[in-house]
């Protein structure tokens, strides 16, 4: 049985037909079309279907959809500015050379985005712990670990949120 | 990897939840995180015709503590609060550490410590140092409230002591004693996103000279079906001054009273080893820390 449900993806309000069976993942990539969330392994492991949903970073592989109505969800398209400049975060991975392929960034940069929400200045151990649920098979993390290092000293002395 | 057909449910009060677990019974499942359940049906392992999603209920969620008497802590509340609440780092130090190793970011931002309870896995991280402080938890339905000690709640893998109609609701851990002190660890294959191989927490309450233990407890997970709370490591050490040489006999004590199995995670014969490495390491920490309350 469909239903239409509310979702509120980047500020913008998405009216979809689901069924509670319905994963956030697959509703957001394929009823609402933003494609920069990924789906790797539907279970929780990877960390690459990784959204913000009301700041906090959320699995959406095992979150039902129809259970997110009057949340705010926040994906990777949300970061960029209305005027298409990327966010400090997304910037520093470009400019750290910390996305390869380039599957994983998205979830990457969402989890990093609500670490450094919490913690501006986090120690190299603090950020390793902090994307332990993210899997990238590219990278080999150091790179990753110096944008988000990088990323915070931005958004801490220019005050970006 | 998809979830079979189900109603959805979403109360938004304690009574609309329970009339809805009541009438539902067994053909329901709670959903509160989600990060066992969705799987355990991602894999077909269950095919719930209803989901009551307890996430929209407030008086299930939050943590409360009130001097003197203790905190409580609603089933519903994630364990990235647990995790980040600063009363629990102060007063049950042990369950801080605890929800801090649970699984990733993104799963503490969503799984429940009710959930970590009611799935009752033997390699669960919150159930130990819970046990630990003696914490017990309401258990409510439509005929009422009940309280059970934890260790009584879990039952073995994949059981508790749930009957239909009921739901968890609540954790009460008693206010810690005066010169007190809790650690909690545990030692897996690597250091993220692992399944224990074992785990402990040892909760201490020192007398006043700060040198003869007074009280203890030791609980050890992963190490047999449910939480194990170690008879004999008290037996060692209650009444006398703390040192090395009681320590030692203890940690032994501690192996032998473990009943590990072997799997992909680890040997017996490992578990055994570590939970005595574990046991050294807790009770000195928890020594040192409670001299310094
Ligand atoms: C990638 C990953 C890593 C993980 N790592 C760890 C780890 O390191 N340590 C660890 O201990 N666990 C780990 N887990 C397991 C899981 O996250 C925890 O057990 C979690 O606490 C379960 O809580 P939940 O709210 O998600 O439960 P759910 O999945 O929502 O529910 C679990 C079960 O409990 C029942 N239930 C839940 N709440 C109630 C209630 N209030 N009353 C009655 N029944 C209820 C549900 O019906 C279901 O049967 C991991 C899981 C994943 C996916
Ligand atoms: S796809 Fe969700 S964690 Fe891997
Ligand atoms: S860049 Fe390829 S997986 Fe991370």
């Amino acid at each position: 049985m469909k239903q239409l449900i509310e979702l509120t993806i980047n500020n913008r309000v998405y009216e979809v037909p689901v069924s509670p069976k319905d994963l956030l993942a697959d509703v957001i990539r394929d009823k609402v079309g933003l494609t920069g969330t990924k789906k790797g392994c539907g279970q929780g492991d990877c960390g690459a279907c990784t959204v913000l949903i009301d700041g906090n970073p959320v699995l959406s592989c095992l979150t039902l959809a129809i259970a997110c109505q009057g949340r705010k969800i926040t994906t990777i398209e949300g970061l960029v500015a209305e005027d298409g400049q990327l966010h400090p975060i997304q910037q520093a991975y470009v400019d750290h050379g910390a996305v390869q392929c380039g599957f994983c960034t998205p979830g990457m940069i969402l989890t990093s985005k609500a670490l450094l929400d919490r913690n501006p200045k986090p120690s190299e151990e603090e950020i390793k712990r902090g994307i332990s649920g993210n899997i990238c098979r590219c990278t080999g993390y150091k790179k990753i670990v110096e944008a988000i290092f990088a990323a915070g000293e931005t958004i801490s002395t220019e005050g970006v949120k | 990897m998809y979830l079979n057909n189900f109603e959805y449910f979403a109360p938004e009060t304690p009574g609309e939840a329970l009339d809805l677990v009541a009438r539902m019974g067994n053909k329901a499942k709670v959903l509160a995180g989600g990060t066992d359940l969705l799987i355990m049906m991602k894999e077909k392992m269950i095919q719930p015709e209803y989901l009551i999603d307890i996430n929209n209920v407030k008086e299930f969620k939050g943590i409360s503590y009130e001097p003197g008497k203790g905190a409580v802590i609603g089933a519903a509340t994630k364990i990235s609060e647990v995790e980040h609440s600063p009363v629990i780092r102060d007063k049950y130090f042990a369950l801080h550490q605890a929800a801090g190793e649970l699984g990733s970011a993104q799963v503490r931002a969503m799984a429940t410590i009710g959930g970590n309870s009611c799935h009752a896995s033997p390699a669960a991280e919150t159930p130990t140092p819970l046990v630990a402080f003696g914490a017990k938890i309401v258990i409510s339905s439509v005929s009422g409230d009940r309280e059970l000690p934890l260790e009584e709640f879990i039952l073995g893998n994949r059981k508790n002591a749930l009957a239909e109609g009921e739901l968890l609701t609540q954790f009460i851990l008693p206010e810690p004693a005066p010169k007190s002190a809790s650690r909690y660890w545990y030692i897996g294959l690597r250091d993220a996103m692992e399944i224990d191989a074992v785990n402990m927490a040892v909760n201490m309450v020192l007398e006043n000279d700060g040198r003869t233990v007074k009280d203890l407890r030791l609980v050890m997970g992963s190490v047999s079906p449910r939480p194990l709370v170690s008879v004999e490591v008290p037996g060692i050490l209650v009444g006398k001054e703390f040192n090395s040489e009681l320590v030692e006999k203890a940690a032994q004590a501690a192996a032998g009273e473990a009943k590990p199995i072997s799997d992909i995670r680890a040997s017996a014969e490992y578990r055994r080893e570590v939970t005595a490495v574990l046991a050294r390491r807790l009770l000195q920490q928890a020594f040192d820390a409670a001299r310094e309350v």
